[in-house]
């Protein structure tokens, strides 16, 4: 393989659309033509039984084309939405309709639908309809939850949706014989992705051809058109979904169907003119999805050396009202939290519980910053109660690099075991240590304290697992032109696909990689897929890509041997040119592309050659038996299982002594994915990781009242970090164990960056106060009161 | 969300519920309230105009009173819904005399939903201080013959029409700035008055 382009910092070829406005959005589609727009009345209620719905104020208004309410919904349509993945434990899953019946469960539960001219009207008419409620008791915030004098769903018993168990080893007996014990509560609030772009669609039926287009703003554009086939009673073949390019998703775009994604193509089939919805913010906040929020109990028996001997955890996930994902968030914090760890026996139970708010799907991590702040703070206490360094105590517990593949004795998020395939984390910890000045770090502390200054330093851990199945799909096509057009089918939410892509496609086919043209997820170019999450995208379809253009260099060489009367071994393809080795004798991809289609007819210069009287062997059919027209490969890719990708985070910060503001002094991140395809491209996914993570850490959280209002449903009072909150340099090393498991020896890195924020941070304020620090986010406010609770705690 | 307050009056309490005795003067110092209909015992149905900064509309309400100890306290149970969100409020109201005048305290406890909560809810404390002051101010008025009452009545007795008052003046429909939790206490205290008025 000529390996030219992979592992090269090569510059994205997106950025200059993007960067200059050029990008198309679900809200650029059909801009200039007649388009209908959606508005959707949402409750106002946490909890609240729907007595009456009157729409008589609405159907007069003029530029109002239709009002749906659950009453008006038929056959699938009036349905639930589609538990997407179930579980045998998961016993009382529940997902919402696409509009309330009956019942309302969360504020921002869609309730009914109107189109009008535009959303001005739509919004009007939307503020005309009244609802009768009967309010209900609204469950808000784990205790209540588990407390369950009320019950969001009335049969849910204990609001409990899901209780899931596993076990390796007996973790209670050895913690039982363990010479240290330690017990540990640990919290983490809830979050929301906020990806600038909220959700958004665009349908239009076409009734000649009978065939639907819907443009929206996913991470599945497969998903999403395998449900409106079936909801809207149309063939698979009659639906086209098409990505545009996506403002972001971070994984809330990868739930779906959302109400609107059906109703909106539903509408413009029966209107017979396209209609668009566009959400807003505030619609964003309440009615798309959050994540994050549990409470978790520790105990753990470790010997002197600070081993693990056993951990027993058990934690409550507070899933919302509803559960369209399952138990995925769970599951992956209960099976990522082990980290690069090897306790000798493991014990973690999780109730999934309902609660009158938003939803819970996964966000970036994906209950893995939740894992990796429980298994870290269990380090740090160890470490604490046993006044060791605290990367000896990790050390002693890591899995050595000889021990691959490990297999936990879990089962992970894919029903796959978990296994790890490769990692070197004594060799990460060495890195980390050097990149943050870890032996350093003491003098350092005293030259601020010196100052007046305090400082802290944290360290946190993770393994991810990553490139989750269960397939993908790419298609190559060498044009005539000698241009390469490939598809996959995953959606592009910003990560530079259309780069890596063409890297490695250059790289399998020997074309010059501006001739490289890569879409993704559009079911008209590449109708298998599953979808973009879970840092799959470039294990996935990077590996499918590779696997495709390789098919279509076999092809290309095969061709060309015969027409340059050589031997195929004796070819290579460089710049786009397949050539006899050592030889002048040469001949264009584009060429060969042309001859790998015989014609009857020409249509120009070049197809001349490929013409029934100027090419092929007329004692053999122009097509042989086991080929086919065109110059293509097609190929999927399918692992075993995830391949783990690792990392470690370090952060020095600096907390006022008098307004307890945290400032970071330093961020280190060492880092490994594999083999690298694009350098550039994996360290800007951990700057914006980073971003992400230092905002979960400490600004972003949903702040519900007892009644179940979001009070904080705007971009005034959720706070996202600003560049000037982000540490101005991140300094990031690599190392690359290759994976065993896919074609490239690569790993995930789209989710690492937002991992360890939560356990890193809370490790460098509690080094710099003194006191544990276990519930995240913390603002200073909150460091405030903490300081004075432990003034007053060590007061007599 | 809670909002407390008190407020004092420059009248003795007899005065100052002989004020809130009279309907048509409330319904024109509760700020943006256009309507005030009485619908059954201790219940009223209610319009009212309000708005935090953008976040403005007409919203549909209805107040009960209960727990009546008349002079002294009661409590109001106000829902409300609108475009720009609902709210629902619970108001334990007390009065007591102090010197020349008559102290009145509130103690809310409301939900506000829908945008209003989301969106409005950090301003909500001080608009809700501000717009109880713009009321009282407004009784206060009243009770020093300064403002005078201008609303119009529909008779009660003419058939099958419920008392109806509105504020008749120019200008007062949409008044800007006003805010529907500020008007928890007024109205309240409308429909008390309205209560009184009725037994008497």
């Amino acid at each position: 393989m000529t390996t030219k382009l992979f592992g090269t910092p090569v510059r994205r070829v997106e950025d200059q659309r993007l960067v200059t406005g050029q990008g198309r959005y679900a809200d650029d589609v059909l801009v200039g033509q007649r388009v209908l727009h959606a508005a959707v009345l949402r409750s106002p209620h946490a909890h609240a039984r729907i007595l009456d719905i009157d729409v008589s104020g609405v159907l007069d208004v003029e530029g109002v084309h239709l009002v749906w309410t659950h009453d008006d919904l038929e056959g699938a349509m009036a349905e639930p939405l589609p538990l997407l993945i179930p579980h045998p434990a998961l016993l009382h899953g529940r997902t919402q309709h696409a509009l309330a019946k009956d019942e309302v469960n969360h504020v921002g539960e869609a309730i009914a639908f109107v189109v009008a001219e535009d959303r001005y009207v739509a919004e009007d008419a939307v503020a005309r309809i009244r609802v009768d409620y009967a309010l209900l008791e609204p469950v808000v915030g784990i205790a209540a939850s588990r407390e369950a004098r009320t019950l969001v769903h009335d049969d849910v018993p204990g609001n409990v949706g899901a209780r899931l168990e596993q076990e390796n080893g007996d973790a209670r007996a050895a913690i039982a014989a363990a010479p240290h014990t330690l017990s540990l509560d640990l919290t983490v609030e809830r979050s929301a992705c906020q990806p600038l772009e909220g959700r958004g669609t665009v349908a239009r039926w076409d009734p000649d051809l009978g065939r639907m287009t819907v443009w929206t703003s996913t991470q599945t554009a497969t998903g999403v058109r395998g449900c409106i086939a079936a909801r809207l009673g149309l063939d698979l073949g009659q639906v086209d979904v098409i990505t545009p390019d996506v403002g972001g998703g971070f994984g809330v775009k990868i739930n779906h169907p959302w109400p609107e994604e059906l109703l909106v193509p539903m509408a413009a089939r029966i209107l017979g003119t396209p209609v668009k919805f566009t959400e807003d913010r505030r619609e964003h906040f309440i009615s798309s999805a959050h994540e994050r929020a549990q409470e978790h109990h520790v105990e753990v028996g470790f010997d002197d050396d600070g081993r693990v001997l056993g951990l027993d955890v058990q934690f409550w996930h507070d899933h919302g009202a509803y559960t369209p994902y399952g138990l995925i968030v769970p599951i992956i914090t209960s099976t990522q939290l082990l980290g690069p760890y090897k306790p000798q026996s493991y014990r973690v139970v999780f109730e999934s519980i309902y609660t009158n708010t938003v939803m819970v799907t996964p966000y970036r991590g994906a209950g893995r910053p939740q894992g990796c702040f429980v298994m870290e703070r269990t380090m740090d206490a160890i470490a604490a109660a046993l006044g060791k360094d605290r990367t000896e105590v990790r050390a002693a517990n890591f899995i050595q690099p000889d021990e691959f593949p490990f297999d936990q004795g879990l089962v992970f998020q894919d029903g796959r075991e978990l296994e790890y395939d490769s990692g070197d984390y004594p060799a990460m910890l060495e890195k980390i240590k050097a990149l943050v000045g870890w032996d350093e770090f003491p003098a350092f502390r005293e030259e601020m304290a010196r100052e007046g200054r305090q400082v802290g330093l944290g360290l946190a851990c993770y393994v991810e697992g990553t490139g989750v199945g269960p397939y993908e799909g790419a298609h190559v096509h060498v044009e005539t032109s000698g241009k390469v057009k490939v598809s996959t089918g995953l959606t592009t939410q910003g990560q530079g696909h259309q780069t890596v892509f063409a890297q490695i496609v250059a790289d399998a086919l020997g074309v010059p990689f501006d001739r490289v043209e890569v879409t993704t997820g559009d079911t008209r170019r590449m109708p298998y897929a599953v979808g973009t999450f879970a840092s799959r995208a470039a294990v996935m379809s990077g590996s499918a890509v590779h696997l495709a253009a390789l098919r279509a260099r076999e092809k290309a060489l095969r061709i060309a041997a015969d027409a340059l009367e050589a031997d195929e071994h004796d070819l290579e393809i460089v710049d786009g040119v397949v050539r006899v080795k050592g030889t002048e004798s040469q001949i264009d991809l584009g060429t060969v592309a042309v001859l790998s289609n015989p014609l009857r007819y020409a249509f120009d210069e070049a197809s001349k050659a490929a013409t029934q009287f100027s090419v092929g062997d007329p004692g053999r059919p122009p097509v042989a038996e086991d080929d086919e027209p065109g110059l293509e490969g097609k190929d999927f890719y399918s692992p075993e299982r995830s391949t783990f990708a690792s990392g470690m985070h370090a952060v020095v910060v600096e907390t006022d002594p008098v307004t307890a503001e945290i400032t970071i002094l330093k961020y280190a991140v060492v880092h490994d994915c594999g083999h690298l395809i694009n350098p550039l491209i994996v360290e800007g996914q951990i700057h914006g990781g980073v971003a992400q993570g230092v905002g979960g850490a400490l600004y972003e959280r949903m702040v519900y009242d007892d009644a179940g209002q979001l009070l904080n449903a705007s971009f005034m009072d959720f706070l996202m970090p600003y560049v000037t909150e982000v540490p101005a340099g991140i300094d990031i090393d690599h190392l690359e164990t290759p994976s065993p498991l896919n074609p490239l020896g690569i790993k995930g890195a789209g989710e690492a960056g937002v991992i360890p924020s939560a356990a890193v941070f809370a490790a460098a304020i509690e080094d710099a106060e003194g006191f544990p620090i276990t519930a995240m986010p913390i603002s200073p406010s909150e460091l405030f009161h903490l300081r004075q609770s432990h003034a007053t705690e060590e007061s007599p | 969300m809670k909002f407390t307050g008190q407020h004092t009056l420059h009248a003795p309490v007899d005065r100052v519920w002989e004020a809130l005795l009279d309907p048509a003067v409330l319904v024109r110092t509760i700020p943006g309230c256009e309507r005030l209909e009485a619908v059954g015992e201790n219940a009223y149905a209610m319009t009212v105009t309000a708005g935090v900064a953008a976040i403005k509309g007409t919203y549909s309400g209805s107040c009960t009173l209960t727990d009546l100890v008349p002079h002294e306290s009661l409590v109001m149970r106000l829902d409300g819904a609108g475009a720009p969100g609902t709210i629902g409020a619970t108001v334990p109201v007390t009065f007591s005399s102090s010197g020349d005048g008559t102290t009145v305290s509130y103690d809310a406890d409301a939900v506000v939903g829908g945008m209003l909560g989301g969106v409005g809810q950090r301003m909500l404390a001080s608009v809700s201080k501000r717009m109880a002051g713009e009321f009282f101010g407004g009784i206060d008025d009243v009770l020093a013959g300064v403002t005078p009452a201008g609303a119009t009545f529909t008779d009660p007795s003419a058939p099958g029409m419920p008392a109806v008052y509105t504020d008749a003046r120019p200008g007062r429909v949409g008044g800007a700035n006003d805010f529907w939790v500020g008007l928890a206490v007024g109205a309240g205290l409308v429909a008390l008055g309205v209560l009184v008025g009725r037994r008497r």
